[in-house]
């Protein structure tokens, strides 16, 4: 019985029980939610955001952070809505290439042991820039399979639930379950013991980026499918979302502590922190703090919760 | 120029009140409508907001709606808009006007209001999604009125300056467009220059005195709003004679002009949309929600200043702000009735 | 396992440097089939360098290593010694902290893989605990983050026991015993015994003479990079092993009756204690160069920094200053001049009103630079033009020119050459004859023939306190040793 009580248990719940106690939040505020179609509209940018979220736990499991996250998926969405529009072979040249590029940038990092922020933030503006030549003027067009999938209506569970459950699912079986997986989380826990193993950790850097890469395109590409268009600007905000999405969701900076399930409730608490507020009728220019303060709020909890344990 | 729009308007407000249908305002009391504003953080944005809630909580006063709320997003991205407006949604509202982030990037969410029975309207920042309603500025126009302008004062043609705003905003690509649109019309000028003053005059001055020397002599400046009085000072330090500079309605523009004016006779004239239009939006929104059969696409009048009636316009202007005027529900349904 | 009776590891003439020092001088060695072969030395004797070459961490400068009469020196890497089976418990854990006992066992053992890995995973490690330490109480489902530092080791050593694809054939096991307690301890010796008569081969190296002698079949002895004795374990007692790992007795101090003057009349300046129970007091009495010995982190430094923050529990009259051992972490700042790293730890002399006199910071750091010989054409060249022991008397130049009383020194003189020692003992004993007094942690036995005074530290305590006249090396050999060991 007390193990169900254990710290290191609570830690695990406390990202579910956060969101669980702002969807009650909201739902009380505005009763109009707790609908089918309340849902959908409630979660539904947020799954874009479960992606690059994911794609930045990659990253942040390797102990490196990427901030050009935010700018990469802008870069996907304008290639998503333009050249995989009108010309799609080149168009998924281009994300395969970006992918690449990703997995490249991993093993520039790693070879050159430079320091990932600095590298990222330098990339943040290549990305951003190439997404202004890409798409100079908001504009372009979702594909329609994009478009149709991410406005499914499935029949009983609205369609942002689903994919979050899905994206939950199959990253959590392929980096917590796998043996695969588990050899490229040690890489965060002790590259040291990785190496004396005889893994390559260039090789698993560059697997993680590529990762991280994939996701992001999946990222820029659900966006578009939501938005119907782009702009070489529309998901700059991603990049601090994303690495909050991963703090929240139980994850750490260091030591390749991440957990997919929690990073994926990360983002959707973050979302729907954006939306209680303004259920609230918050003031805007309080409202970045607000969503600050949750975020700090949640936090606290946890190291609360960690010192319990650090006593024992 | 604005006297004579003002009494097209009431013209055509006559007319319209003659339509059946008008008046029954019973109809629109019990709904709500919403402002979604994606930015606040310059004068422009801050009048705006201050003359919806002036007019629109008289309205709701008058019991012409039930509610009139304003929502800005903490952060100037498409995406908060996004969320926001599927918000309002979620929160009941008949009607969302719109000065939106992104002409595209919102259309998903619009697209969401209009399945759900939402009424969306668009202005200044418009959206391209079919169903919502827009009313556009006509920037190229405004850029092309310039340059007309300029063909006017100066027969023989000359060098022009451009100012351009915020690269990669679309507002700036258009106006940009309609001025050279004007030169090639009228054939008599050359733009020599162009540099990003990005609507500030901080910004405007630093460019255009960048640039100066490079320059031969300009008898114009083009601008888009903010950035007169920065070029202004650039030319005065630089000791070139001052040329025609088109400016944009804020105060320290016309501050300058009508020193200008009393000192030396400077003459130039000063074009802007006035930050009202957010109300002229409002009644829109509300004509729609009474059942009034309004066309998809409606142009906002400009404020055009001219040398007669500086002094009028600058004495309703505040300082740091842009001159402003409400529009009222007659000039909607004139608004609507011209676009027929 | 191997049956051949010939070695299964040679190493042949290896040969290791680090830059000046050499670390390992031709060693050769024999590992047989069969058998548990003790390592024992003191601090950098060279004991690691052996083991990490072996186990394929670092590269011999020359020399010759064969596995089972093949040679492997070319391109010899950890995964070549993992492939041959020679296997490393590593003294500093080298587990995952972020996942399980079992993916632990999954990252070294890459033959677990597929569908169902993590039930061979488990079954693996599982079994190799249960067969090492019975009654370990650890899941194979714990988070390796969460268990304590012994049953972290207990994880280590299973899994460098547990067998895949490729067989154990040689474990290198560094101070196993070091974070298990004395059952745990005896469960893993048990093991070694059974896994060497079932044909393995174990290198174990300690500083636990007891479990070296009663477990190992052959022992060899290193000092100064080399093997200086190797023999039967039966061939060895406690004194004998203590013996070997010291240098020949050597001439007496001459000085002693001096010392004992300083003591019997000076008063004392530093009285302190370290925490643990059982510890004799350290008392430094005005003018003495006192010696704190013992093996390497054993509560020296800590003591050294309870007596530079004048804590709770220690009797200090007057100001200390501090020369660091660590010279890149905690002593030079390396973009600063040398005049500036000398004089920042006395600026206050410097002062006009509130802002500082360059000129006289200078003069005052070129003053040290006559006196103590810093090797430079001019002391505002950066801290980084200097070498290694140039720069560690720029650091004394610091402790000494600042007004203090008391200097301790945290193993000042680590990777500096020998000439430089020698001008920096001498500068020691000239300004303690000035009333200075010195507290000095020192790993090496030379440097402690400099002090009046020793106090010998084991597990954070003073166990032994020893007057000029009676160190011996080997008495702090002794007393660094458990006597129950």
């Amino acid at each position: 019985m007390s193990a169900l009580l254990s710290p290191r248990v609570l830690r695990g719940l406390l990202p579910p029980l956060s969101l669980a106690a702002l969807l009650i939040a909201i739902f009380w505020l505005q009763p109009r939610t707790m609908s089918y179609f309340g849902l959908n509209l409630l979660l539904n940018l947020a799954v874009p955001i479960a992606l690059a979220t994911i794609a930045q736990m990659f990253i942040l499991c390797v102990n490196e952070l990427d901030l050009s996250i935010g700018g990469f998926v802008s870069l996907v969405a304008c290639i998503t809505a333009t050249w995989l529009h009108d010309t799609p072979l080149l168009g998924i040249a281009a994300l395969v290439g970006l992918i690449v590029a990703y997995a490249l940038l991993g093993a520039l990092i790693h070879i050159r042991n430079l320091p990932s922020i600095v590298v990222t933030l330098g990339m943040s503006f290549v990305w951003l820039g190439l997404a202004v030549l890409v798409l100079p003027t908001p504009g372009g067009k979702a594909p329609e399979y994009i478009r149709s999938l991410m406005t499914l209506k499935p029949s009983l569970v609205p369609f942002p639930i689903i994919a979050s459950v899905v994206i939950a699912g199959v990253v959590h079986l392929f980096l917590m379950r796998s043996a695969v997986g588990t050899v490229l989380r040690g890489a965060g826990g002790n590259p040291r013991s990785l190496e004396r193993a005889g893994w390559s950790l260039l090789k698993i850097k560059m697997s993680m980026f590529a990762l991280a890469g994939f996701f992001g395109v999946l990222s820029g590409m659900a966006l578009v499918g939501l938005t119907t268009s782009a702009d070489a600007n529309i998901a700059l905000r991603y990049t601090l979302l994303s690495i909050a999405g991963v703090i929240l969701g139980g994850g750490e900076f260091v030591g390749g502590r991440v957990s997919p399930i929690g990073a994926v409730i990360g983002a959707m608490t973050l979302a729907l922190a954006g939306s209680f507020l303004s259920f609230l009728r918050l003031n805007p220019d309080w409202q970045i703090g607000a969503q600050g303060a949750i975020l700090i709020v949640v936090l606290a909890l946890r190291v609360l919760i960690s010192r319990s344990e650090a006593k024992r | 120029m604005r006297t004579f729009t003002k009494a097209a308007l009431l013209a055509t407000v006559a007319a319209v009140a003659a339509l059946p249908g008008q008046g029954a305002w019973a109809d629109t009391s019990g709904k709500r409508i919403a402002l979604s504003n994606n930015y606040a953080g310059n004068s422009w944005r801050q009048a705006m907001l201050r003359s919806w809630d002036k007019v629109t909580s008289q309205a709701v006063s008058d019991g012409v709606v039930a509610a009139a709320d304003a929502f800005t997003t903490a952060e100037n991205q498409v995406t908060e808009q996004a969320a926001q407006i599927q918000n309002l949604i979620l929160q009941g509202y008949d009607a969302i006007v719109i000065n939106a982030a992104s002409p595209e990037g919102l259309n998903g969410a619009v697209q969401e209001a209009c399945d759900a029975g939402v009424t969306v309207v668009s202005f200044d920042g418009i959206v391209t999604a079919e169903c919502a309603w827009r009313i556009a500025v006509d920037f190229k126009q405004m850029g092309k009125d310039e340059v007309l302008y300029l063909a006017d004062r100066l027969p023989e043609g000359g060098n022009l300056l451009e100012i351009r705003g915020l690269a990669g905003v679309f507002v700036d690509d258009e106006i940009s467009a309609g001025i050279h649109e004007g030169v090639a019309e009228t054939g008599k000028f050359e733009v020599v220059g162009s540099v990003h003053g990005n609507w500030a005059q901080d910004v405007a001055q630093k460019a255009v005195a960048g640039i100066l020397p490079s320059l031969p002599e300009i008898v114009g400046v083009v601008t888009q709003g903010g950035d007169g009085y920065g070029a202004a000072q650039a030319i005065a330090a630089s000791g070139r004679d001052m040329p025609i500079i088109v400016m944009g309605n804020r105060h320290d523009e016309l501050t300058w002009w009508k020193e200008q004016k009393d000192a030396n006779g400077y003459e130039t004239m000063s074009v802007s949309i006035a930050p009202g239009v957010s109300t002229l939006a409002f009644w829109v929104a509300q004509q729609i929600l009474d059942g009034a059969d309004v066309p998809k696409d409606l142009t906002v009048p400009f404020l055009r200043i001219d040398q007669d009636n500086l002094e009028e316009n600058l004495a309703n202007t505040e300082p740091g702000g842009v001159a402003n005027v409400e529009y009222s529900l007659g000039d909607a349904q004139g608004v609507i009735a011209g676009a027929m | 396992m191997s049956v051949t009776s010939g070695p299964i590891v040679r190493l042949d003439g290896v040969e290791k440097s680090f830059g000046a020092v050499r670390a390992l001088a031709s060693v050769s060695l024999d590992l047989m089939p069969g058998e548990c072969f003790g390592l024992v030395g003191h601090n950098g004797a060279g004991k690691s360098t052996l083991m990490n070459v072996l186990s394929g961490n670092l590269m011999p400068d020359s020399g010759q290593i064969l596995i089972g009469g093949e040679d492997v020196t070319a391109g010899y890497t950890p995964q070549t010694a993992m492939r041959h089976g020679v296997r490393c418990v590593y003294q500093e854990l080298s587990l995952c902290p972020n996942l399980t006992v079992a993916e632990n066992a999954r990252i070294s053992h890459p033959a677990v893989s597929g569908i169902g890995w993590r039930r061979a995973a488990r079954a693996l490690i599982g079994g190799k605990l249960d067969e090492v330490f019975p009654g370990h109480g650890i899941s194979t489902d714990d988070v390796v983050g969460d268990l304590s530092i012994a049953s972290r080791q207990m994880v280590e050593i299973s899994r460098a026991f547990a067998v895949t694809d490729v067989a154990a054939r040689v474990v290198i096991l560094d101070e196993p015993t070091s974070s298990l307690d004395a059952v745990a301890a005896e469960k893993l010796l048990k093991h070694v015994r059974r896994y060497v008569s079932e044909g393995g081969t174990v290198v174990l190296i300690s500083h636990l003479l007891g479990e070296i002698l009663d477990t190992s079949d052959r022992i060899a002895v290193m000092r100064d990079g080399g093997i200086v004795a190797l023999d039967e374990a039966s061939g060895f007692n406690r004194n004998s092993l203590v013996a070997a790992m010291g240098s020949v007795a050597e001439g007496a101090a001459q000085e002693a009756a001096e010392q004992a003057v300083i003591r019997a009349t000076a008063p004392v300046v530093v009285s302190a204690k370290p925490a643990a129970p059982e510890s004799l007091t350290l008392a430094a009495h005005k003018g003495e160069v006192v010696g704190l010995a013992g093996l390497a982190g054993q509560g020296q430094t800590e003591l050294l920094v309870k007596v530079f923050d004048h804590a709770a529990g220690t009797k200090v009259s007057g100001a200390v200053s501090l020369v660091a051992g660590d010279r890149q972490t905690d002593g030079v700042f390396p973009l600063w001049s040398i005049a500036e790293n000398i004089s920042i730890g006395s600026l206050r002399q410097f002062l006009d009103g509130f802002l500082l006199n360059h000129a006289r910071a200078h003069a005052f750091a070129e003053e040290w630079r006559r006196q103590i010989g810093i090797r430079t054409p001019d002391v505002a060249e950066p801290i980084l033009s200097l070498s290694g022991g140039n720069q560690q008397k720029a650091l004394f130049a610091r402790a000494l020119g600042a007004p203090a009383e008391i200097i301790v020194m945290d193993d000042p003189m680590r990777g500096v050459d020998v000439g430089t020692k020698q001008e920096v003992y001498g500068m020691i004993r000239e300004q303690a004859s000035r009333g200075r007094t010195f507290l000095w942690y020192t790993t090496e036995m030379d440097e402690l023939r400099n002090c009046d005074h020793v106090y010998v530290f084991r597990e954070g305590a003073i166990v032994a306190d020893l007057a000029h006249s009676e160190m011996t090396e080997e008495r702090v050999l002794h007393a660094s040793f458990r006597a129950d060991a």
